[in-house]
């Protein structure tokens, strides 16, 4: 039976494999302290690797969600940290996601990200996923803004226009961005206007994928 | 050839530096946490400065085709603020545990106190925790007595000398630091420090083994090329070209590589900037680089 533990563990080389294994029951285990699960944490991404996870197999397409071109850290930090969450209570979720956010690498900050839609009820970690659009670090606004569900379903409308004026200016095809059209209000459409008038006015391009905003 | 920069404050400096070094052949750095020329007053403070040596900074450096390192630590000046060194030395455990991070440093002595012998000990032992190389500055006032104490301590510690990079040496400082079996930096400097000729002449001395160069460039009078410029005087003074490499690029991978953490499948990375063009990113509407 495909389980996503086993979906990453058959994806690493056996020492690395191993780690992870005793990593997730340490986390699992309650009354883990949450200084001993940010050192792991950070730890993960070189115990792990950075490959990118490869198609699903056939089982595997049954999993809850299945990690298309994810870092194997990536997949990694997410499972860890859906183990960090049983294990506490629902009312310290809030902080440990903000403290991995806050005090993350790049990749830590990538993880926390693509992890979010994963997580018990995430619409209370909305916050985080906001102020990732404020970053400037191309790689970890794509983690949010792309081939991610997070900000379709759980932004309000203001953060989300500003996520699709943000990948207008990084060159982060709207594409890439999930149910992007279910999210086009008139005051999107404005700005993407206003956007195109500004690019014309300087002679400079439009981008294409404005079209997937003004239809 | 491709260089090596293992000493540069890029936090204190501008992308056109990023720019000459990368045209220069500087393929990678690394940063070592230091001061900030005045002293900070909240541990906070530090943890966002380190926070961007793993973050901020090592995307502004990748976008130049640069791959860029760190090191993390309390440092020796700021040792001595009761009011931070307790709390910094507190965050360490984590941050020596992130991805890029190739040695505890820079520690070692400024003022040579007591407490800097304290938070000097402290880091020797997060080092073997983490299984890290330390990278140990050398104080400019009573530098040679600041060098005995700091082989002294690391002997009476059993701290191996091959995992620690003694850095500013001196014609003074370098016969003992490389007796001790220690790796031995100089960081070449328009007017202090160590300048070119004199780096040559300790070359011709002393060869290439376990020597490193540097800029320590940062946010005073220094120059972010010094590696290269240093390569091209051991060249004019006919210095072999198997040994400039092995200085300029051979001993830094060595040394830092004892983290495990230093992938050379990284350190020459395919740059490309378009996805950042027009970003809100450093590029300010010049051309993009893109190799093939």
């Amino acid at each position: 039976m495909a389980s996503l533990e086993t979906a990453l563990t058959s994806r690493l080389p056996e020492e690395a494999a191993s780690w992870f294994r005793q990593a997730l029951h340490k986390v699992r285990a309650k009354g883990e302290a949450t200084d001993a699960f940010l050192i792991m944490w950070s730890g993960a991404s070189r115990r792990l690797g950075q490959a990118p996870i490869g198609a699903p197999s056939d089982d595997e397409k049954k999993l809850p969600f299945f990690p298309v071109g994810w870092g194997a850290d990536e997949f990694g930090r997410t499972l860890l940290l859906q183990g960090a969450l049983a294990a506490r209570l629902p009312e310290a979720h809030a902080a440990l996601i903000n403290e991995l956010f806050v005090t993350g690498d790049l990749r830590e900050r990538q993880a926390v990200l693509r992890a979010l839609p994963h997580l018990p009820a995430p619409e209370r970690f909305v916050a985080v996923g906001v102020e990732a659009v404020r970053n400037s670090a191309v790689p970890v606004l794509e983690a949010i803004a792309c081939e991610n569900a997070y900000p379709a379903r759980h932004f309000p409308e203001e953060a989300f226009n500003q996520l699709v004026l943000k990948c207008l200016f990084c060159e982060v095809p709207l594409a890439r961005v999930v149910d992007l059209a279910r999210r086009v209000t008139p005051e999107l459409r404005r700005m993407v206007e206003a956007y195109a008038s500004e690019r014309r006015a300087a002679g400079r391009s439009v981008p294409a994928d404005i079209a997937l905003v003004l239809g | 050839m491709r260089l090596f920069d293992p000493h540069i404050h890029m936090t204190s400096r501008t992308t056109d530096d990023y720019q000459a070094m990368a045209a220069a052949g500087i393929a990678a750095i690394v940063e070592p946490a230091f001061w900030l020329g005045q002293p900070r007053t909240h541990v906070g403070t530090f943890e966002d400065y380190f926070l961007s040596l793993v973050g901020w900074e090592r995307f502004r450096a990748q976008q130049f085709g640069i791959r860029h390192y760190c090191t993390i630590a309390l440092n020796p000046k700021e040792a001595n603020n009761p009011q931070v060194a307790g709390g910094v030395l507190a965050l360490l455990p984590r941050y020596l545990e992130k991805d890029g991070v190739v040695a505890v440093g820079e520690i070692g002595y400024d003022d040579q106190t007591p407490a800097e012998d304290e938070a000097f000990v402290a880091q020797l032992e997060l080092a073997r925790a983490h299984k890290l190389p330390v990278l140990i500055h050398t104080p400019h006032r009573d530098k040679l007595r600041g060098t005995e104490r700091t082989i002294d301590l690391l002997r009476a510690h059993g701290f191996p000398p091959e995992l620690a990079l003694i850095d500013h040496n001196n014609e003074l400082t370098l016969p003992l630091v490389l007796d001790a079996g220690c790796w031995a930096g100089h960081s070449i400097y328009p007017a202090t420090k160590m300048d070119e000729p004199r780096m040559v002449s300790l070359v011709q001395q002393f060869g290439g083994e376990k020597i490193l160069v540097n800029s320590a460039a940062d946010w005073g009078v220094s120059d972010a090329l010094k590696v290269p410029k240093t390569a091209a005087a051991f060249a004019a003074a006919g210095i072999p070209e198997a040994d400039i490499e092995t200085i300029c690029w051979k001993n830094p991978v060595r040394f830092f590589g004892q983290s495990g953490r230093l992938d050379l499948a990284e350190v020459a990375p395919v740059v490309d900037q378009r996805e950042l063009f027009e970003g809100n990113s450093v590029l300010r509407g010049q051309s993009p680089r893109v190799d093939r």
